[in-house]
């Protein structure tokens, strides 16, 4: 016997109650000088037993009420007498296996069909005011209707509904899950039933430990549930799959330039594939194949490559042809192509000379092809523009802006520009000479509300002085802008000298429950920090601590300015948000533009 | 016609302080009513005659006169008593019961002294014992208007004592009482009922005519206790009892009754008068019930 709610037990403690007036009473009693004694002895005499045994009786009488009321309200289960009382309401769960591989077998008698039936039948058989939950066990574990409904008719729909194919069912969550609904259902007598193909992939031997420990959990509940173990469906030795997400290249995209899609194909069944063939499609028609050899078990890369020819999302596909059970058998990615990345540069101390402006060399490394008058295709468009030009109006195209030793900014500039940022838009902020430093540290940064990642400490190192010049420090990069710089094919940062920068005033220790917001993404081995990133509402903001012009370090002429400054602009342009490929189970976001942003476009 | 007496209850007159001031009021009040003046008494002497006037009851003409005189001449006679009334009243602790201005005792002596004053004024003469386990006081019975003093005197000094002894007692006093009487037992009879019995058997074997003016407190019949009651014992104050009093009630009555029925064939039995006054009754209806008695003796 178990209780439901055992805090009201304590209720239980009112049997004191009684007791306590007995006692109350007898103490408050009165004092009677009595003549007729004779009288009255002989009645007690007779009935003092009697009179004891029936006061004994009242009392546990009256003791038994709170305790009965206690044990009532705590709401008493007997468990084990369901044989005896024949159909009666029922609390059942339902784990049902959506898996890809319940989906073996052909679209009509597929093992998932089997299993939808066995819950319609499970539902059927309830009677009225039971109540059931049915979990899906594969693509994110999830509960139909999101709680246990007595609704069977509008489950039924519901299981109807539902389809198969969700990658693998995780069992020891699907456990978890029930053993939390386990609290909101409402009757005592509890079932677990699984629906399941028991394949190998969802019931491995490796997650063995934790099904155990969830089982443990669920029947160390208060109420332990039987658990019905309910085998849909064959198990199908033969299966191939393309695992998923397909690992995509590079961060962006314009038209014509090629993306590298990279797919593991998994075997895991026991059958051999000498020859595999691999498809790989874009927007639904095939445009390459691939054969590849899959041993029992075992793994396989293949890799496409392609340009789009159209800008716009593109869906991507690579199916492998080779088992019944299709569901697993490609992965689909969405590709958002750029025909253009139009970044605009701010300029704080333009110069008509050819690269002797402030972002002359950043419009160079940015089109490298444009400035060399070459037949190939830039994906990045720059415009330059003065800082007194810079207005909401300049910041509509752009997907990046640049902003290289802008003294300052107005009230109205700088809102326009956070307003840019905080929609999505990159920034990219390069120091120099001109700059206004207390209003960069007050206002630009404004104590880190502001949009500039941290503020200006001093200057350090010296034009001239040999020996007081840094480097940037050659480290295995995490971040995706500079994670291609762990390839010393394409270039060493640890190359350029600084000659003089500006030391960042590092305040990105974070207080207890803060996120961090400031990433240090590069240093220099003064230890000072060489580039720091923001998040600022759906954009980010790069801070470089020394300019985007050759005038304090020797960077803009070594051979890898041109692809940081690609990777820095594409990695900040290339936020796709919300993300476009999602994970099963992930919520898919999509944002609506603010009415002025809308109408600015 | 209703008697002033009747109206005045013991709550009325606890105000007189005066024993003999009360057994005077009670008394006097209570013979105004009477139809047949008590000073006319019973068994009395020849006194005088007088002539016949309309309204006398012809039974007392003097035949003998009229065969003389051939007038109507009624006889009347000079009041004596041979009665002698002997009150016995009980002062043993149980009568205590009532507190000190309501007891069963005061009501007792006051009847007491109500019955003296009565008897006296009928030129009968009246003894008082007062016991408790044996005879506290003994005044032989005397006709004079002035032994009332003495009786009230006694009363006054009157206080309760400890177990009643009853039987005992009466089978003490038999031999005292020389002289067959009436003996007026004022007294709440608890005890053992037989020895009780036994005891007014050895009385009436005497000869004596006894009445008993059983006296009862209200509480003693009605039990109307309710919460949680300690019971401490008048007569022995070692016995206490704490009881709730609701699951005892029944019983009690019931026994109280088996006690009342017990006695009350036993006096029946031995042809003694039991009459039980509570408390709060007026002292006059023992009065009349003295008379009633009074009237069937010769």
């Amino acid at each position: 016997m178990t209780f439901l709610n055992v805090a009201l037990l304590g209720g239980m403690a009112a049997v004191a109650i009684p007791v306590i007036i007995h006692l109350f009473h007898r103490s408050k009693f009165r004092i009677v000088q009595w003549g007729a004694m004779h009288l009255l002895e002989s009645v007690l005499r007779k009935n003092t037993r009697r009179l004891k045994l029936e006061q004994l009786i009242l009392l546990l009488v009256r003791c038994s009420i709170p305790v009965a009321l206690a044990l009532l309200m705590a709401r008493p289960v007997i468990t084990g007498l369901e044989p005896l009382l024949g159909s009666r309401k029922m609390s059942t769960i339902v784990l049902l296996d959506n898996s890809y591989s319940m989906e073996a077998g052909g679209a009509s008698r597929s093992g998932f069909l089997q299993a939808k039936e066995a819950v319609r039948q499970i539902l059927e058989s309830q009677v009225q005011g039971s109540d059931v939950a049915v979990v899906r066990m594969a693509g994110g574990v999830s509960v139909l209707l999101d709680e246990p409904t007595q609704d069977l008719e509008r489950l039924k729909a519901e299981v109807g509904r539902t389809g198969a194919g969700f990658g693998s069912a995780a069992v020891p969550d699907a456990l978890d899950l029930a053993r939390v609904l386990q609290a909101k259902l409402q009757n005592p007598d509890r079932e677990i039933v699984v629906l399941s193909d028991f394949q190998k992939v969802s019931w491995s031997e490796a997650e063995e430990p934790a099904r155990q420990a969830m089982a443990d959990q669920l029947r160390r509940g208060r109420i332990e549930p039987r658990l019905t173990l309910f085998k849909v469906g064959q198990e199908t030795t033969d299966n191939v799959s393309v695992d998923a997400p397909l690992d995509l290249s590079p961060l962006i995209l314009g038209v014509g330039q090629r993306v590298r899609v990279h797919a593991t194909v998994r075997n895991h069944g026991d059958a051999a594939y000498p020859n595999l063939r691999v498809v790989f499609r874009v927007d639904g028609k095939d445009r390459s194949v691939t054969e590849t050899a899959l041993l029992p078990r075992s793994t396989s890369q293949v890799l496409f490559t392609h340009a789009f020819d159209t800008s716009g999302s593109h869906v991507v596909e690579v199916y492998a042809d080779a088992d019944p059970l299709q569901a697993d058998n490609g992965a689909m990615a969405s590709v958002p192509v750029w025909d253009r990345l139009p970044v605009l540069l701010v300029s704080g101390d333009p110069n008509p000379e050819f690269l002797m402006g402030e972002t002359d060399f950043a419009e160079v490394a940015l089109r490298p092809y444009g400035n060399a008058k070459a037949e190939l295709a830039d994906l990045i468009s720059t415009r330059t523009i003065e800082a007194r030009d810079l207005d909401a109006k300049a910041l509509a195209e752009p997907r990046v802006a640049l902003l290289a030793n802008v003294s300052q900014l107005t009230d109205v500039q700088l809102k326009a520009l956070e307003a840019y940022v905080r929609e999505g838009g990159g920034l990219l902020v390069f120091p120099g000479s001109k700059i206004n430093g207390p209003w960069y540290n007050s206002t630009f940064h404004g104590g880190g509300k502001g949009l500039l990642p941290l503020p200006l400490a001093s200057l350090a190192g010296s034009m001239n002085v040999a020996g007081t010049h840094a480097s940037i420090v050659a480290q295995h990069f995490e971040h995706p802008a500079l994670e291609m710089f762990n390839d010393p094919r394409n270039g060493n940062l640890s190359d350029a000298q600084v000659r003089l920068w500006y030391r960042l005033r590092d305040e990105t220790a974070p207080g207890k429950g803060e996120e961090r917001l400031v990433t240090v993404l590069a240093r220099l081995d003064t230890g000072d920090a060489f580039l720091v990133e923001k998040k600022v509402g759906e954009g980010r903001v790069i801070q470089a601590c020394i300019p985007c012009d050759a005038e304090w370090s020797n960077l803009p002429v070594r051979p890898f300015y041109l692809p940081l400054m690609q990777q820095m602009t594409t990695y900040l342009a290339s936020k796709v948000y919300p993300p476009r490929n999602v994970e099963v189970g992930r919520p898919l976001l999509a944002s609506c533009p603010s009415p002025t942003r809308a109408s600015a476009r | 016609m209703a008697q002033l007496a009747e109206f005045l209850t013991p709550g009325d007159l606890r105000k007189i302080t005066s024993l003999q001031v009360l057994a005077r009021t009670v008394v006097e009040g209570f013979c105004t009513g009477l139809h047949r003046s008590p000073h006319k008494g019973f068994s009395v002497e020849f006194k005088q005659h007088r002539p016949y006037v309309h309204g006398d009851e012809i039974r007392r003409l003097d035949w003998r006169v009229f065969g003389k005189t051939d007038r109507f001449y009624i006889r009347e006679y000079e009041e004596e008593t041979n009665l002698r009334a002997t009150l016995l009243l009980d002062a043993s602790g149980s009568m205590g019961y009532g507190g000190p201005d309501h007891s069963k005792l005061q009501y007792a002596t006051r009847l007491a002294a109500c019955l003296s004053y009565l008897m006296l004024q009928q030129q009968d003469s009246v003894g008082l014992v007062t016991f408790d386990t044996k005879v506290r006081s003994y005044i032989p019975p005397r006709a004079q208007t002035r032994h009332l003093h003495a009786l009230v005197n006694e009363l006054e000094g009157v206080k309760t004592g400890g177990e009643t002894e009853i039987g005992k007692v009466f089978h003490d006093l038999v031999p005292r009482l020389y002289r067959r009487g009436l003996l007026v037992v004022l007294s709440d009879c608890f005890g053992d009922v037989q020895n009780l019995l036994a005891a007014l058997a050895h009385l009436r074997h005497a000869r004596h005519e006894i009445v008993i003016f059983q006296i009862w407190d209200r509480d003693e019949l009605d039990f109307p206790f309710r919460s949680w009651t300690r019971f401490d014992c008048l007569e022995m104050g070692d016995k206490r009892h704490l009881v709730d009093p609701n699951h005892l009630r029944e019983s009690y009555l019931a026994n109280l009754e088996i006690f009342r029925a017990d006695l009350k064939q036993g006096c029946h039995r031995n042809r003694i008068d039991l009459v039980p006054m509570v408390t709060d009754q007026p002292y006059a209806e023992a009065l009349a019930h003295y008379l009633t008695l009074r009237m069937r003796r010769p």
